[in-house]
């Protein structure tokens, strides 16, 4: 046999790879049952965990998923990540494996298919390609995502919470229509285990706050104390008795770097407020009566 | 052209362009008097075109088929199946190459498929995508129900009849629907061709 492959095979092979990675994602994904009208799909996340997207789960109790072989399971709630629109279950008895997550971030134009389970009698699936990896994206709440990717993949209706999976089938990221307007974002892979091993673990995600009121400006050159960056967040309110306060911070201080990252808006800060830093002394520096000032700032954990 | 000699994607573009180069030739577009536009497919003997009912349904008894070498051939219904959506014309001077019949029973969701067909009366296009979803879909007006295969391909009105192909060239579905404006429906050719075996001879 020729170790060759002609191009007339090509087709063949493509075509049995990408139906082979449909049926290796859909193998570990479950239909979720958590709103009145179309279910959604949700990953199996442990033996007893899947991941699901936060704004199917219309209601807190009287939840199930149903198993690829056809089994109806009740569902409980563990725990939401508005911010993420993640959400997390716990079923028994689930005896199906979990997904597989890629090690590597997806890259733009990389080939990938939305994989979900909306109708019972076997999965759904659109082709496409991964169109940008964005973030931060301030979402529901006023929350903010810190990286998304976007796919021209078709989301069909009870996508949310399935797989957006490379051609091996592995997760590159959990599809949701929840946090734009309806449009096709996927949480990338290794934001989405880092959301469900908090939510596995306690039930909620850590999202910190300073207590401060800002608004980006321009940093005039030579008004920038030896720094390159052209803009920072303007300090405009210091909450009384905030991590912000505590730390030193006063009004018209601009805010220019924060554990060593530089800020250069609103969002950029918000990205950086999340996980290890919530209840941690943190470096920032600010610009103060044109000198740079370096302070430590205890964040402060949301409730 | 061996993977060991162009890159992949040269590959699959060079095997991509001789697969719809060898199915544009049993690919027509059916119309009545100068109206109503929809495509339909070679069928086995050469002299018979499938389509979709839905395609023909009110044009009356004066049809023809536009071939790719642009021969305007005259065509009349022989049979029409309002709830398969289906139709089969018999075309005149009929010496047409049609399509290889695949096993539409053996679909995987995922499975690479290509549409031909005249979106907008816009002659032999061809578009790709991959099964979406294998079952039963609900049809409307309490219809019974049915087995489609539903696909990416992006279709528009005119694509109507036109056949789904698969990866080895090998025509798998009729496109009969469009929903929600990015979901394809195509009748399996299995489906179609059951429906062709229960046809009276002529």
């Amino acid at each position: 046999m020729s170790d060759t492959l002609s191009a007339a095979d090509l087709l063949g092979a493509i075509s049995a790879q990408m139906a082979d990675a449909v049926a290796r994602a859909a193998a570990a994904m479950v239909q979720v049952r958590g709103r009145p009208r179309q279910p959604a799909s949700g990953l199996v996340y442990t033996a007893d965990l899947v991941l699901t997207a936060d704004h199917v789960i219309e209601r807190d109790e009287d939840l199930s998923v149903e198993t690829p072989d056809g089994r109806a399971l009740a569902a409980q709630l563990v725990g939401r990540d508005p911010a993420s629109d993640l959400a997390m279950l716990r079923v028994a008895d689930l005896g199906v494996g979990p997904a597989a997550f890629a090690e590597i971030p997806a890259r733009v134009g990389q080939i990938v298919l939305a994989v979900g389970r909306p109708l019972s009698g076997g999965p759904m699936a659109s082709l496409g390609i991964v169109s940008a990896l964005g973030g931060p994206l301030r979402s529901r709440r006023g929350a903010v995502l810190e990286q998304f990717i976007q796919t021209d993949a078709t989301p069909y209706p009870g996508f949310s919470g399935g797989p957006l999976a490379d051609s091996q089938g592995t997760v590159v990221g959990v599809l949701t229509t929840g946090l734009a307007g309806g449009a096709a974002l996927a949480v990338p892979a290794a934001l989405a285990r880092r959301v469900a091993d908090s939510l596995a673990g306690q039930g909620y995600v850590k999202r910190g706050f300073l207590g401060i009121s800002s608004q980006p400006v321009e940093l005039p050159e030579g008004q920038r104390a030896g720094l390159s960056q052209a803009s920072g967040l303007l300090v405009v309110r210091v909450e009384p008795g905030s991590p912000a306060a505590a730390g030193g911070m006063i009004l018209g201080d601009v805010l220019v770097s924060f554990d060593g990252h530089a800020v250069a808006d609103t969002d950029d800060l918000q990205a950086l407020l999340v996980g290890e830093r919530v209840g941690r002394a943190v470096p920032a520096q600010v610009i103060r009566g044109g000198a740079l000032a370096n302070l430590s700032i205890t964040v402060g954990q949301r409730g | 052209m061996t993977i060991d000699t162009y890159p992949p994607a040269t590959m699959l573009g060079a095997a991509a362009a001789d697969l719809a180069a060898g199915v544009l030739p049993s690919v027509v577009q059916v119309r009545g008097r100068g109206r109503g536009h929809g495509s339909g497919v070679v069928w086995r003997d050469g002299a018979t075109v499938m389509t979709n009912f839905h395609v023909v349904d009110g044009l009356g008894d004066a049809l023809e088929v536009l071939t790719l070498d642009n021969r305007s051939l005259p065509a009349r219904l022989i049979a029409g199946n309002p709830r398969l959506d289906l139709a089969l014309l018999a075309v005149e001077g009929g010496d047409l190459p049609p399509a290889t019949l695949g096993d539409s029973a053996r679909l995987r969701v995922g499975d690479l498929v290509f549409a031909v067909g005249n979106p907008w009366g816009q002659r032999g296009v061809v578009t790709a995508g991959i099964v979406s979803g294998l079952g039963d879909l609900e049809r409307q007006h309490g219809e019974e129900r049915a087995t489609y295969i539903r696909s990416d391909v992006r279709l528009a009105p005119g694509n109507s009849g036109g056949p789904l192909i698969n990866a080895q060239a090998e025509m798998i579905g009729i496109n009969a629907m469009i929903f929600g404006g990015d979901l394809s429906v195509a009748i399996p050719s299995h489906v179609a061709l059951g429906w062709a075996g229960r046809i009276p001879a002529m």
